[in-house]
């Protein structure tokens, strides 16, 4: 891999017209994250279907943790990579199939209540299930129906939508667990999107050069740093300290906000430290990279503190202190990012604020 | 402190629907799947629709129209990158622009079963990016480039029937006409002339900077003679006044891009009237030097009462007071630019990361309502008024 690494890097700096070339950090992300990362994922979505059925068939102790358990580690995974905006997790909508968020209004829910109401028999089958409203069909969707508002476990439970529910759980755990395969097929392609980032120059229609592919990369690295604190922490912290609003952290119906947030922040930091970007700055600015990695541990040290589930607790033990803090932190990373690595790698930014009119 | 209490604007979104599903098979015209959650919806639900020019991760470029949830209702591929859009008065057509320089326009009846038409700038002419419709909806008025003789126009078309015709010009009355908005009267074109010199022969290169001399001309439209042109003064002869919204009183508040020393701290935000000289705005201290002397787009809220102003290299989009010109407050949205009124004194704001952030309260964090995967939304966005 070293060699092939090298070969490619030499042959780009052997055309003197390329400028500062990235196909290096771009196939060490490649090989060192987005295809373990979705090759993680889609281990534990496979389980999902089994746990599914496990419980749906009777509910014991075993069945119940085995589900709750294997729902955890899909979210723990899937937040691993939901920032990637980019290539074979946006194919026929897999990430909004995946996870329907932000949905700030309720509208997955209304339309859950709609399934509900009209006993609709489509969503019983992953194939029909999968054109629905995608709003219908993710880990969200599982999770409103699995989940009480207190992340009880009432898949499975005795009642007279006991069938339903759980022939719609399955058809979206079945849905899950094939998007998430599918994802991590077509990364580990290698004619696949992998080949697109990595093929740069002028017959490629996406890429003209590795900067723009890297610029794909990193920005989607920045905005789910966006996402994590403007999209997912902010709307819970509510106008003020005694007006928190718990229940809008992401995956908290299910006890799982600590568990998806930090997922969040390691899967992006994880998918920074692979690219080993030290060596193409300059000495000046290859500090950003180990402040970043700071910041990252402060914001790790803020989210174990914080005690699960925090639709309960997060009023209690500073929890509300905490996540205020984390956010600050997660400022300090958007910028230590966007200024300081993308500055020092001559990256560009946003879309409107490069290119304006 | 809300920005003033709120009523929806309703739309007949089961017709627009109904009216897609045909238009669904051509193949400028894409549904989303989303849409049939949506046909699910009572009739009772029908809300205000968005349209915005966008890029996707595909890097193809296109029109997404969106619902007030911010999920897209539908997509029109564009042959290159868009801008602005201009709705009809009634909201039943739009055009969409392409961004300087390019040389097309699409004209769509979303509404209708006919296929969007290609408007094709006349030979020596390249569209600026925005246009608006005259009141009676029979009219369109694009700013263009003539640029062998290195003046702007304003190009009218007619769009009264299926196809649109160009009729004629007038001139902007300056170089670089980039925006334009029509009084509430419908008698006066208010034309925004960034002052900036280009030829599509060097891109988008700018080519009389120490020269330039941007204006704001308050034209007759329909004889297209000059009534009012205001210039700042000297000192802020390199703000170019790009983008521009006009407030309640039919004030043009316009927001500049200043091309002096980026050291430099001029203020980004004028309001000019015919008769009044030109105001400039104040903005906090602490703003100072953290907007890269940028303002990227201007919108009225629906009553006209507050002006919002987006400053994408900032990060930050900047409300404003229509009646004292006072300063707001402000909300942090990275890469935010296109801004749209929605309810009768709310923002939807759209970024380059795919957000579309409802602001309700210039002091409250705003609520990201969606943010679609893989788009980035370019500069403008606007919302289909009712007739």
């Amino acid at each position: 891999m070293k060699n092939l690494i090298l070969g490619i890097a030499a042959i780009f700096l052997a055309v003197p017209s390329q400028a500062a070339d990235f196909n290096a950090p771009l196939e060490s992300i490649i090989a060192g994250y987005f295809r373990p990362a979705t090759a993680d994922f889609a281990e534990s979505a496979g389980i999902l279907p089994t746990a599914v059925s496990a419980i749906c068939t009777e509910t014991t102790e075993a069945s119940v943790l085995g589900f709750q358990t294997a729902f955890s580690k899909t979210i723990r995974d899937f937040s691993r990579i939901q920032f990637l905006r980019f290539g074979p997790l946006l194919e026929d909508d897999r990430l909004s199939r995946l996870s329907f968020r932000p949905d700030p209004r309720g509208r997955a829910q209304k339309q859950i209540r709609k399934l509900y109401a009209a006993a609709d028999n489509s969503v019983l089958s992953p194939v029909s299930l999968g054109k629905k409203s995608v709003a219908v069909q993710s880990l969200t969707a599982l999770e409103l129906i699995a989940f009480d508002k207190d992340a009880k476990i009432v898949l499975g439970n005795n009642s007279d939508i006991k069938d339903y529910t759980c022939g719609y759980a399955l058809a979206i755990a079945q849905n899950v667990s094939k998007i998430a395969r599918d994802t991590s097929a077509d990364w580990a392609d290698p004619h696949g999107y992998s080949k697109l980032l990595l093929s740069a120059g002028p017959d490629n229609d996406r890429y003209r050069t590795s900067k723009e592919a890297i610029e794909d990369v990193f920005n989607s690295l920045a905005t789910g740093i966006t996402i994590t604190k403007d999209q997912d922490i902010l709307p819970a912290m509510g106008k003020s300290k005694d007006k928190t609003k718990p229940n809008r952290f992401p995956f908290s119906r299910s006890g799982n906000a600590v568990v998806y947030l930090t997922g969040e922040l390691a899967g992006i930091n994880d998918a920074l430290s692979s690219m080993d970007l030290k060596p193409l700055m300059s000495s000046d600015d290859q500090w950003t990279l180990d402040t970043l990695g700071f910041e990252f541990k402060n914001a790790r040290n803020y989210l174990d503190a914080l005690n699960p589930p925090v639709r309960k607790t997060f009023g209690e033990n500073g929890g509300y202190n905490q996540v205020a803090a984390l956010l600050i932190t997660l400022s300090s990373i958007r910028e230590l990012m966007t200024q300081g690595v993308a500055g020092g790698l001559g990256l560009a930014g946003g879309f409107n604020a490069l290119d304006g009119d | 402190m809300p920005l003033t209490a709120t009523e929806p604007h309703t739309f007949s979104r089961r017709g627009f629907l109904t009216a897609l599903g045909g238009i669904a098979t051509l193949p400028a015209f894409s549904r989303s799947p989303l849409a049939e959650s949506l046909l699910e919806r009572k009739d009772g639900e029908d809300a205000v629709l968005f349209a915005s020019a966008y890029r996707n991760s595909n890097g193809d470029f296109g029109v997404g129209l969106l619902d007030d949830y911010g999920q897209i209702l539908a997509r029109i591929t564009l042959p290159g990158r868009g801008h602005g859009i201009a709705v009809s008065p009634d909201g039943q057509r739009f055009v969409a622009f392409a961004r300087r320089p390019g040389t097309f326009a699409l004209f769509v009846q979303p509404f209708q079963d006919f296929e969007p038409s290609v408007i094709v700038s006349e030979p020596g002419r390249h569209f600026y990016g925005h246009g608006c419709f005259s009141a009676d909806g029979r009219l369109l008025y694009a700013v263009e480039n003539d640029f062998g003789a290195a003046r702007g126009v304003v190009g009218v078309y007619d769009v009264s029937g299926q196809l649109p015709k160009r009729i004629g010009e007038f001139s902007s009355y300056g170089l670089g006409p980039h925006d334009l908005a029509l009084t509430s009267d419908g008698r006066t074109l208010v034309i925004a002339n960034g002052g900036i010199e280009t030829h599509p022969d060097k891109g988008r290169e700018k080519l009389n900077l120490a020269a330039m001399a941007p204006s704001i001309a308050f034209v007759d439209a329909q004889t297209g003679d000059l009534a009012r042109q205001h210039e700042l003064d000297n000192s802020l002869h390199q703000l170019s006044l790009r983008h521009m919204a006009l407030d309640g009183k039919g004030r043009a508040w316009v927001g500049g891009q200043y091309e002096g020393p980026a050291s430099d701290v001029p203020p980004l935000v004028a309001v000019f009237a015919p008769d009044e000289a030109p105001y400039m705005t104040e903005m906090p201290a602490s703003f100072a030097g953290k907007l890269n002397n940028y303002i990227g787009s201007v919108t009225a809220s629906i009553s006209g009462d507050v002006i919002a102003t987006s400053a994408p290299r900032g990060g930050r989009t900047l409300f404003w007071d229509a009646g004292t010109g006072g300063f707001l407050g402000a909300q942090v949205i990275p890469d935010g630019c296109g801004v749209a009124p929605i309810d009768q004194g709310s923002f939807l704001i759209s970024d380059g990361n795919g957000g579309l952030s409802f602001v309700n309260e210039p002091d409250v964090p705003a609520e990201i309502l969606a943010r679609p995967p893989g788009f980035s939304w370019d500069n403008h966005m606007v919302a289909f008024s009712q007739a």
